[in-house]
């Protein structure tokens, strides 16, 4: 292969156009937290100068050193230069230094502190709502019209319009204050107990899960089961399915590689879809638990004015969106054949 | 254009499936619509027997009823289906779930109207194959399914190695067509049944799926039913056509019968419809009015709104089935007083 | 517009609909339900003023013909508190899903006419818009900026246009190749009437639903920024009854539970009603799916 067609197959490949697009979304998120924090009428690196400034009474160089070096951005450069240093540090993992949550930390070790809770929970509840949706949808579509579908879908419709952070303050309020279970309902484990592979801790994780777990598979699973059941639904009125059953397949079959597959399909997308949301729809929910993931990492790095630790929180909600969106794409195109082509 | 060719005449008359006074019902918002109105009807072995009429005359759902697989929110609400096969009286209908599965391919196999969507379109040709002869044949090898299915599809012309392996829509709409036949033949069947075969299909796709079917209609000799509103199509296939008007079966008889001596006026406005062999821009005779309102049956006979020749008696009653000689059937009230000729090709 | 227009479209657009909904039951039911919502948010204040006197003798009171839902942390009532928040509540959820439809209509109509270069720029933007999450950005913004009433509608209907624009564009490309355009094209009829006549009837029963359904979104997000504190709590609103609720205590004392529980089921069902109104619309005005079904 010449040069020339190599070239022109990378550049004309579907992956490398969604990767070079999702590159640029990054790209495009990274210059709206820069406006937001450089061009803002009240940007937080002058409301942290002037805190310093009024607060341990330095003098406005001394503060904007320390700003410099916090926040990685050299106010005295012109705007575009300060703009492309920021991406390329952000490129380069560079987050600058916590201001006040943990002084002197890098922000990436602060941020990462966090991360897991938050990726274990949701995406353990993720998968489990994904589960029983997708079930409960596709049952409710073979009984379509009988009373199991009717309640199951009457359900759904209620719990998915409910914000799930509500549903948890219920939870709190009935189950955690009526039955004195509110201490599995604040934080991700017990205080004293140090984090470690060993059972009680273990335990102790899970018990803490329960409460934020039931909130997120309550205010979600609705949503997937409505949606399979209506895949379901149109998918077993298509020819194929009919043929399947004249062709003398076992029902079984039927279900799984003529029906499921295909309902399950665009359902995929919606998963990785919601897998990058993991980060950006947690911040309410666990602001009702106290979970210590990313949600509470922001509302604690807005309250403490730590500016550098908000400005990660909210890149990384972004990247991974943009990251699952493209692992969404790669997904389908692998597991729809009538996507899977090279150019 | 319409050339009848030679059949070679039928010398044993035995049949292979007997339907029986069949019913099958829609329940719609709007009701329930009957779309086969007890229709009796006997196939016989080696015949190709077309059965022909308007969309929405109820003759789809009749092929469906034929594997008890008609899709909800359809029913079969009476009558039976009856297939003799080695020596055995079976009732479809009474079959236990799990025997219907197994009798289904085996005995009848059906071609779909759309070939576009007949296929799983995340499985491989391949695996479509395949899995429909290990569901009937747990111990059959690869090899032998391989063998059976390349010989097939040689037979419906198209190249193995590379169907095989594709996915339905990397195909086009003739060689999916051709899939569906090679499928249907893949177990065998006694009976195969073809709804609508070559609709979906331009002209030229048309002509080489025909050649196909008339290619295995006289190599492997098996009982065929065309479901069509293709009138050339019998023309050039049939042994014997069926004519269905709103669920009902209005005439019935061999091939000669129903195009030259047709004895039910919606026939003979049939027959008028199809373009002659003699001139090219001679008028057609399109059918005045439109087909019946399936959820709302004229009383008495459904075709007398549009028929010229209804009297008083055709609003009031629907007429019955009678034979008119051993192999020719009509439900008309006036099939005795009426002549209708068409004119030879 | 002539007079004869004028009750033409009175006709096309109120009574039609009004007329088709009331066969449907759960709708009814939920347009009853928000009707109560709006007269709740305008008239409320007149019929039930706001208890603003603290009477620390009857502090968590339960629910009594005095006080239908009780009484708060400092003897306040609770149910005059509940008509009073809702103002707030559906102020900022009516202008945030007006400020979406307003800009998702246009940017979604030039994007899907126009075309071309105006297209794909439009289009990028979206894309941008819809892949940041939503509510983190907006509690980042709450914390640099003075989010008030308007601002916050503002802010949420400049954050909530891209899928409906997608959707809008999607749909006038679809129409645009549609046979009775093309008739209308064909027949010189003019752009305004192609817009008037043929697209807007057609598009309208899809916006209509869609700015009740972003009326919930905008609910979510308002309520949830009050909860976490970063919105001023400029008056009284379920939002801030629910941080108070909880701030004061709601989450160690049983008897605090009818001042959380309120707000919460004033949204709940507001949600509720706002949604399966929606839904029974959709199902009203789009023929399709009325057979469906």
């Amino acid at each position: 292969m010449s040069l020339k067609n190599l070239l022109r197959a990378v550049l004309g490949n579907y992956l490398f156009k969604r990767a070079l697009r999702a590159f640029g979304i990054i790209v495009a998120a990274s210059t709206i937290t820069f406006f937001i924090i450089r061009l803002m009428p009240s940007n937080p690196i002058e409301i942290f100068i002037n805190q310093m400034m009024s607060a341990y009474g330095m003098s406005y160089e001394d503060a904007k050193a320390m700003a410099l070096a916090l926040f990685t951005i050299d106010l005295d450069k012109p705007l575009h230069e300060q703009y492309f240093e920021y991406v390329t540090n952000i490129i380069r993992g560079n987050l600058g230094t916590s201001i006040s949550i943990s002084p002197g930390t890098p922000v990436m070790n602060v941020v990462t502190a966090f991360l897991p809770w938050t990726l274990f929970s949701v995406s353990i509840s993720l998968f489990s709502s994904f589960l029983l949706g997708i079930t409960l949808g596709m049952i409710a579509a073979y009984r379509r019209g009988g009373i199991f579908d009717r309640v199951v879908s009457t359900v759904a419709a209620v719990t998915s319009a409910i914000p799930g952070y509500l549903l948890g303050i219920l939870i709190v309020v009935f189950i955690g204050v009526r039955f004195g279970l509110i201490n599995y309902m604040r934080g991700a484990y017990s205080a004293g107990l140090t984090p470690g592979f060993n059972l009680p801790f273990i335990v102790d994780v899970f018990l803490h899960l329960a409460a934020p777990f039931t909130t997120y598979v309550l205010s979600t699973w609705g949503g997937w089961m409505l949606s399979m059941k209506a895949n379901t639904v149109a998918v077993l009125g298509e020819d194929y399915v009919t043929v399947a059953r004249a062709k003398g397949l076992p029902e079984g079959r039927i279900r799984t590689q003529y029906v499921g597959r295909n309902a399950m399909l665009p359902l995929f997308t919606s998963l990785a879809i919601s897998l990058g949301f993991i980060f950006g729809g947690s911040t309410l929910i666990e602001n009702v638990f106290v979970y210590r993931g990313v949600g509470r990492l922001l509302w604690s790095s807005i309250n403490a004015r730590d500016y550098t630790v908000m400005q990660a929180v909210f890149l990384i909600i972004t990247i991974s969106v943009v990251v699952s969106n493209f692992l969404a794409d790669l997904i389908y195109s692998l597991i729809d054949p009538r996507v899977r082509v090279g150019g | 254009m319409i050339e009848l060719e030679t059949k070679g005449t039928l010398t044993v008359n035995e049949p292979v499936i007997s339907i029986d006074n069949l019913t099958v019902e829609y329940v719609s918002p709007r009701g329930v619509i009957k779309a086969v109105r007890g229709v009796s009807l006997k196939v016989y072995r080696g015949e190709t027997l077309f059965i022909v009429g308007e969309s929405g005359s109820g003759k789809s759902t009749l092929g469906l009823a034929m594997l008890n697989i008609v899709p909800r929110p359809g029913r079969i609400a009476g009558g039976s289906i009856t297939y003799h096969i080695d020596g055995r009286n079976v009732n479809i209908l009474d079959l236990p779930l799990e025997d219907q599965r197994a009798f289904r391919w085996k005995n009848v196999a059906m071609v779909f109207q759309s070939a576009l969507n007949s296929l799983n379109p995340v499985l491989r040709i391949w695996d479509q194959m395949y899995d429909t002869i290990e569901s009937h044949d747990k111990h059959i090898s690869r090899e032998e399914v391989y063998e059976k299915v390349r010989r097939l599809l040689y037979l419906v012309r198209l190249d193995p190695d590379r169907v095989l392996k594709a996915y339905p829509h990397q195909l086009s709409g003739g060689m999916r067509q051709r899939v569906m036949i090679a499928l249907a033949l893949l177990l065998d069947p006694k009976v195969l049944i073809l709804d609508e075969p070559t609709t979906a299909l331009d002209l030229l796709t048309q002509k080489s799926i025909m050649e196909v079917l008339k290619n295995i209609k006289k190599e492997l000799g098996l009982t065929m039913i065309f479901i069509t509103h293709d009138l050339s199509l019998a023309a050039e296939l049939a042994d014997r056509v069926a004519v269905m008007y709103a669920g009902k079966l209005v005439e019935l008889g061999d091939v000669y019968d129903i195009f030259y001596r047709p004895r039910h006026p919606y026939t003979f406005a049939l027959m008028k419809t199809v373009p002659k062999l003699t001139s090219i821009d001679e008028e057609l005779y399109p059918i005045p009015g439109s087909p019946p309102d399936m959820a709302n049956l004229p009383p008495g006979c459904k075709f007398h709104p549009r028929c010229p020749y209804a009297t008083r008696a055709c609003s009031d009653v629907e007429p019955s089935e009678e034979w008119l000689t051993p192999s020719h059937l009509v439900a008309c009230h006036r099939h005795r007083d009426l002549s209708l000729r068409v004119e030879a090709r | 517009m002539s007079l004869k227009n004028l009750r033409e479209a009175t006709r096309i657009y109120l009574v039609d609909p009004l007329k088709l909904i009331s066969r449907k039951k759960s709708g009814l039911v939920a347009l009853f339900g928000l009707l109560i919502y709006i007269i709740m948010a305008l008239f409320g204040p007149y019929l039930v003023p706001l208890d603003i006197t603290p009477k620390p003798g009857k502090r968590y009171l339960p629910p009594s013909l005095e006080h239908p839902l009780g009484t708060d942390f400092e003897g306040k009532d609770i149910f005059s508190q509940i008509v009073n928040g809702a103002w707030d509540v559906l102020y900022v959820a009516f202008l945030a899903s007006s400020f979406t439809i307003l800009i998702a209509t246009l940017l979604g109509s030039i994007s899907g006419f126009k075309g071309g270069f105006v297209d794909s720029i439009i289009m990028a933007v979206d894309e941008i818009l819809l892949t940041i999450p939503q509510f983190p950005l907006l509690v980042v913004l709450a914390a640099l900026v003075r989010l008030d009433n308007f601002t916050l509608a503002l802010v949420l209907g400049v954050l909530s246009w891209p899928a409906l624009a997608r959707a809008i564009r999607a749909q006038i490309l679809s129409l645009k190749e549609r046979d009775f355009i093309e008739a209308a094209r064909a027949l010189g009829l003019g752009l305004k009437h192609i817009i008037f006549v043929e697209m807007i009837p057609n598009l309208l029963p899809y916006i209509v639903v869609s700015w009740i359904l972003s009326m919930t979104g905008a609910i979510y997000s308002q309520v949830g920024l009050v909860f976490l504190g970063f919105v001023p709590f400029t008056s009284h609103n379920w939002g801030v009854m629910i941080n108070l609720a909880w701030t004061w205590g709601a989450i160690y004392h049983k008897d605090s539970v009818w001042y959380i529980i309120s707000p919460i089921f004033a949204i709940i069902f507001f949600q509720l009603c706002t949604i399966s109104f929606a839904s029974s619309l959709e199902e009203i005005l789009n023929p399709r799916l009325r057979e469906v079904r």
